[in-house]
């Protein structure tokens, strides 16, 4: 129905062209050991709720409440470990992309020349396994910036240290 | 005229600074323990009768006094010169600070003039930098005279361009008499007034609805609440009489904000910047560098397009949190067509633009927005039959339904964007109109979003992230979106002008 006409430049670098390379894969394992962090307080949470709290009005439903709560996280797990293999990065000579998302494709693209800063974080369970993640800050509200998670923090390293180089240009 | 001014040892405010604190201080007091004076006021006789209202008068006096010695020394102690082209500022009682901003770090020089501010003839002057939202100064009270020496000497010797400077005698392009301004107000969106106007007045009833229960009297306001609902359910002409009170303080909340804000606009256009003065008790003077604008947003409504006015919407980059700088948003009101093609003239070349062809959403946008509205619709519906068990209620759908209907379809036909190879235009609205101009290299980021339905149809979500927020184009066409991902990047990455 539309046709987008674009002149000047014919072949521009096509962003679904480029090749993406993927997160480490012991990063799956932060992300279990985090979604256990997670879920092993709200279960304790859950059974002492049980135990100490509810009154018999609530304890005949006891079954139900268990089967839901284990089967929204069962699903969050399943999606997590399924949506893993979607996280990929790339790098450009002028910009740097991520995308992730197993029903909601996501995939954003920063230009060297407009990043403010470059932050890496190591987080305890990052650390374990000698990983960091990447934040990239545009100007502007940068809540929604681009932040890749899980590589390793000599890769993260030469990232940065590519990105201020190119600033700098 | 600089030189009757001699900033190079450290220097106070005017002497007026003194009142200017003491009654800001005074002001914020009041902000912060408004509802506490509004129960002393109201029990006072109780309380005077209890406590003795000598001792009620001595507390205020007190208080009073107090304040006045905390500004006298606020003021003492509030210095500033100017050494090595840097702005050298130390303040503070007994947290001493010292900030000290060199000059081509300073965006914009500010004045500004309450009422009070207005009453004793001094301005307030604010130092805007960039980035760091921390060191922003404001210097209460300065002469005008010494305001404009500090202002001149400033940009003199900083990227701040000699055209800024506050020249009077040129003839404004925009100017709103009173009597445009009350076209305005008239014509403003008033539903959305109304709304602000009973977020506030239910916020205060909230409060002291609260401060109430603390005290073990709810009766009164849940009294006064049910009498009205008892009133309104058994008699139609009190429903009237609301109805028309409704308008009325729609009318006047519009008004109001309207004349508060916009009273006596006038805009200048300079070389390099427009300035803005506007406001009734609080008059701004905003100098907005063209550079510094992000992009421009060109709104109308039905009403505002009758009498060829509509507004211009200037946004400039903000660092932090966007809610929290509301003040970077620039409005002109009541601009004629031929007004608006001089701002956008000057700002950036659009001619190609509009002569583009105008592409609209896919029709899966059209088929998400009437299937999320009509699944909102029947559940609320639900809700309502739950509620009242009443047949009747669902006769209403035949009002009800076709103006949804007419709505959706406003608002998808008003869904639209053009592209040309450096501007992007997008259009959005429901009954109002807003036209957004982006310059594309002021890009920030890029991103683009497909969820599993959009998938199958082949369409994508555009998000363009500027330095002053998020630009959306729902529902592209995949292979568009693509182009225009690949294009704008293009254009980012090959431009070398500064976005800032």
């Amino acid at each position: 129905m539309t046709t987008f006409k674009n002149d000047l430049v014919l072949n521009l670098p096509d962003i679904t062209k480029i090749e993406f390379k993927k997160i480490v894969k012991s990063y799956l394992k932060v992300i279990i050991i985090n979604f256990f962090l997670f879920f092993i307080p709200l279960f304790t949470g859950l059974i002492l709720l049980h135990k100490l709290v509810f009154h018999e009005g609530i304890k005949i439903y006891i079954i139900l409440i268990y089967a839901l709560f284990l089967l929204l996280f069962g699903c969050i797990f399943l999606y997590l470990i399924l949506s893993f293999p979607k996280r990929k990065y790339a790098l450009r000579e002028k910009d740097i992309s991520y995308k992730s998302g197993l029903f909601i494709k996501k995939i954003t693209t920063v230009p060297f020349s407009r990043i403010q800063h470059v932050e890496i974080d190591e987080k305890p369970t990052l650390r374990l396994f000698g990983l960091a993640s990447l934040s990239v800050y545009t100007a502007g509200d940068s809540s929604d910036d681009l932040v890749i998670k899980g590589v390793t923090k000599e890769i993260a390293l030469q990232i940065k240290e590519y990105i201020s180089t190119k600033i700098n240009e | 005229m600089s030189n009757s001014f001699n900033f190079s040892n450290f220097s106070r405010q005017s002497s007026k600074g003194v009142l200017v604190i003491y009654i800001n201080l005074i002001y914020n007091l009041i902000k912060f323990t408004w509802f506490l004076l509004f129960l002393i006021i109201k029990d006072f006789t109780k309380l005077s009768n209890s406590l003795g209202a000598n001792y009620i008068y001595l507390g205020v006096a007190f208080i009073l006094i107090f304040l006045l010695i905390r500004a006298y020394l606020v003021y003492k102690n509030f210095q500033f010169k100017i050494e090595n082209e840097y702005f050298i500022l130390k303040q503070g009682i007994l947290k001493k600070t010292n900030t000290a901003i060199p000059f081509h770090r300073i965006q914009n020089i500010n004045f500004k003039q309450n009422i009070i501010q207005q009453i004793i003839g001094v301005f307030e002057v604010s130092i805007e930098t960039a980035g760091s939202s921390a060191t922003e100064i404001a210097i209460k009270a300065l002469s005008l005279s010494k305001a404009s020496a500090l202002k001149e000497l400033i940009s003199k010797s900083s990227i701040l361009d000699k055209e800024v400077n506050i020249d009077h005698e040129s003839k404004p392009f925009v100017k709103i008499g009173f009597f445009e301004l009350f076209k305005v107000s008239l014509t403003e969106n008033h539903l959305q007034n109304l709304f602000l106007f009973f977020a506030i007045i239910i916020g205060f009833f909230q409060q002291l609805q609260q401060i109430d229960y603390s005290f073990g009297e709810i009766r009164f306001f849940d009294d006064l609440i049910e009498e009205g609902t008892n009133v309104l359910t058994t008699s139609i002409f009190l429903l009237s009489i609301l109805l028309f009170t409704l308008i009325i303080m729609a009318l006047i909340s519009s008004f109001v904000k309207v004349f508060l804000i916009h009273f006596n606009l006038t805009a200048y256009l300079k070389e390099d910047a427009f300035e803005v003065n506007q406001g009734l008790f609080t008059k701004k003077s905003i100098v907005l560098k063209k550079q510094k604008i992000q992009n421009i947003t060109i709104s109308t409504n039905p009403l505002k397009r009758l009498i060829g006015i509509s507004f211009i919407t200037f946004k400039q980059a903000v660092s932090g949190k966007l809610n929290q700088k509301k003040d970077k948003l620039i409005r002109i009101v009541g601009c004629k067509a031929a007004q608006i093609e001089v701002v956008k003239k000057s700002l950036f070349d659009a001619t190609e633009l509009e002569s583009k062809q105008k592409f609209f959403p896919d029709n899966y946008y059209k088929r998400k927005i009437f299937i999320i509205s009509f699944l909102i619709l029947v559940i609320l519906y639900l809700i309502l039959y739950k509620i009242s068990n009443s047949v009747e209620i669902l006769y209403s759908i035949i009002l009800v339904f076709p103006i949804v209907v007419f709505l959706i379809h406003k608002k998808i036909k008003k869904r639209y964007y053009k592209i040309s190879d450096s501007m992007l235009l997008v259009g959005r609205g429901l009954l109002e109109t807003h036209i957004t101009y982006l310059e594309i290299f002021k890009v920030q980021n890029i991103k683009m979003k497909q969820n599993v339905f959009q998938q199958r149809s082949n369409v994508a979500d555009l998000i363009l992230q500027t330095a002053s927020g998020k630009i959306k184009i729902p529902c592209v066409n995949f292979k568009d979106a693509v182009k225009i991902y690949n294009h704008t990047l293009y254009k980012v990455e090959t431009s070398n002008t500064s976005w800032m």
